[in-house]
């Protein structure tokens, strides 16, 4: 009987101790008691719990990341899985481009992401999906493709992240990241036009730009040459006149001292210069001569 | 009879086993629990935990949670004649099971009679606004709102006759139908080439002025340099001939003799014939001897 009785406490122990669990560093629980909840949010340790049936754990991988795609992943639009229309967003100005975004969410509140709704993965994917269409369909196809997509990524993540917590789905989004955002390929050529449009514009402009930066500094340098040589002009002027002047006024002191032989003197030596290299015909001082020499040619060349 | 009575205990223990498996149930924190009477809905027990109920009476489990219904895209009309495909989700949860058992009973159920209302909800939406409304820059028509009064609208109607709660409904998706999307792409592709027409036209322009503007410059700093050298030139010779004129003035009759022999020496050149007379300045000494010279 005492075997009996020991069996039966031994059994009894066993059930009470059952209810010790551990919660993983990178885990928290959820004790419900009955199917209600009475510890929402158990942190990592060694704890304790009333033993089935009366308690049970319920353990999230808190800070794990789940991922969702909406477009299709890249990997199945090159073979061809996914539609078209999974990835085709209509945008304000009534363009079609096509999108990608991935979502990235974690367990925000453990208690609500395990109990209120029926698929976490879906509701976010849905959320998340409508605000997306709902910015897109707000916002121009240029402003898409170009500034406004982080602003997108960030209203979007702020939008979804309050609805989420209407519905109180007890999720945190980490990131809504456009992975690509392209032109249809039904009009991508044109698109890729335009960039290289806008490519051609700033190359122009950059030879234009080019020119100008090497024009001017060659204007500068022959404007500033222009002025050396007037500057040059000028002193070379002053200068040569001054020394004439002082040439002249030295020689004009001894000259007014003697103007007669002076004079004489200079006008002689003068035409000691001159008639060597001229022809000269001397004629009889009474100035009767015949022209006809002249015309015949004959006149002896310079000596 | 005496028999059978050590059995007695054991008996009254299974049974006593069975009621209380019949009395308590739990309530989790995902479900409502219907308590029927042969059939009829007494009470719904909607607080997670223990609850009793007498042992008689059954229970019927349903999921409270919130789910998402994804109705298959359709096609609306807008105001303008325009079709659209419209992607839609509905957010929505049981909310007075005894109304929902009687009325649908199972979500598959609860899922096609929400399809119908929001599908004439979505379609007297979409149809009371043109297509460029809904789908504007910046927003004309906000469908956060329009959707919002969808949501308020179905879930009226729902929970008065379903026992559903409607949470949201919200459109995923507004698309274009296949068969107009080419001349979507035709429209798309004519506003590029015009836009990268405007892009290169702009650039041409740009760069036309820059260079415009270079040669301006460069005309007025050589124009500008121009002035200030001839000017510098002119005070040049100003200078000079201040300073021969000053120099000269002291003796203007030597200055005219050195000038005119000065001259003499450029003027006469090798292809001068002089016709000297004998009797001048210079020769005179030659025809008359010494006497010349006075």
């Amino acid at each position: 009987m005492s075997l009996l009785r020991r069996f039966v406490w031994g059994i009894l122990l066993l059930w009470i101790l059952s209810g010790a669990y551990v919660v993983q560093t990178d885990r928290e629980a959820v004790v419900t008691r009955f199917g209600a909840v009475v510890e929402p949010r158990v942190l990592p340790g060694v704890h304790y719990a009333l033993p089935w049936p009366i308690d049970r754990v319920s353990t999230l991988k808190v800070r794990q990341l789940q991922r969702l795609v909406i477009g299709g992943e890249a990997a199945d639009m090159v073979l061809g899985k996914t539609q078209p229309l999974a990835s085709q967003f209509l945008t304000g100005d009534q363009n079609i481009i096509n999108m990608r975004v991935v979502v990235q969410y974690s367990v925000g509140i453990p208690a609500d992401y395990l109990f209120r709704t029926a698929n976490v993965a879906q509701t976010t994917g849905a959320i998340v999906e409508a605000e997306l269409a709902r910015r897109i369909g707000r916002s121009d196809v240029d402003a898409i493709l170009t500034t406004e997509k982080l602003a997108i990524q960030d209203a979007v993540l702020a939008a979804a992240q309050k609805r989420l917590n209407e519905y109180g789905a007890g999720v945190k989004l980490s990131t809504v990241n456009i992975e690509s955002v392209t032109a249809p390929p039904e009009a991508a050529d044109a698109f890729r036009d335009v960039a290289s449009a806008r490519a051609d514009t700033a190359r122009i402009v950059n030879e234009a730009q080019s020119y100008a930066n090497d024009l001017l500094p060659r204007a500068r340098g022959e404007a500033s040459q222009l002025m050396e040589s007037a500057e040059a002009y000028r002193t070379a002027k002053v200068n040569e006149a001054t020394g004439d002047a002082d040439r002249f006024t030295a020689v004009a002191a001894e000259y007014a001292k003697a103007p007669e032989v002076t004079g004489g003197r200079l006008y002689i030596e003068a035409m000691e210069q001159i008639l060597p290299r001229i022809r000269k015909l001397i004629v009889d001082g009474n100035g009767n001569f015949d022209l006809s020499i002249i015309r015949r040619g004959d006149v002896p060349k310079n000596p | 009879m005496e028999k059978y009575r050590k059995y007695l205990p054991a008996a009254i223990a299974v049974g006593a086993l069975i009621l209380i498996w019949r009395t308590f149930f739990s309530v989790s924190e995902t479900e409502f629990v219907l308590v029927t009477q042969f059939g009829r809905p007494l009470y719904a027990a909607t607080d997670a935990g223990l609850h009793m109920k007498w042992a008689f009476q059954s229970a019927t489990y349903f999921d409270r949670r919130l789910r998402v219904y994804n109705p298959r895209p359709s096609e609306f009309l807008t105001r303008d004649k325009k079709n659209i495909v419209v992607d839609s989700y509905v957010a929505w949860r049981i909310q007075d099971p005894a109304r929902f058992v009687q009325t649908v009973g199972d979500p598959v159920a609860a899922e096609m009679r929400l399809h119908d209302i929001v599908w004439s909800g979505l379609s007297a939406a979409l149809g009371a606004h043109d297509l460029d409304a809904l789908v504007a820059p910046g927003g004309k028509v906000q469908t956060g709102d329009l959707m919002d009064a969808l949501t308020d609208l179905t879930d009226r109607s729902a929970l008065a006759q379903y026992g559903i709660r409607v949470a949201d409904v919200r459109i995923k998706r507004i698309n274009l139908p296949e068969q107009n999307k080419q001349s979507v792409y035709a429209r798309m592709r004519a506003e590029r080439e015009r836009i990268a027409r405007q892009y290169r036209a702009e650039g041409e322009e740009q760069a036309l002025s820059i260079r415009a503007d270079a040669d301006r410059q460069k005309a007025e700093i050589l124009s500008a340099a121009y002035r200030e050298a001839e000017k510098i030139r002119g005070q040049g010779d100003a200078e000079s001939t201040r300073i021969y004129g000053q120099a000269y003035s002291k003796n203007p009759r030597f200055y005219k003799l050195l000038r005119t022999l000065e001259a003499y020496k450029k003027v006469l050149d090798d292809k001068t014939t002089a016709i000297l007379s004998s009797d001048s300045e210079l020769l005179r000494v030659l025809t008359h001897g010494e006497a010349g010279a006075k």
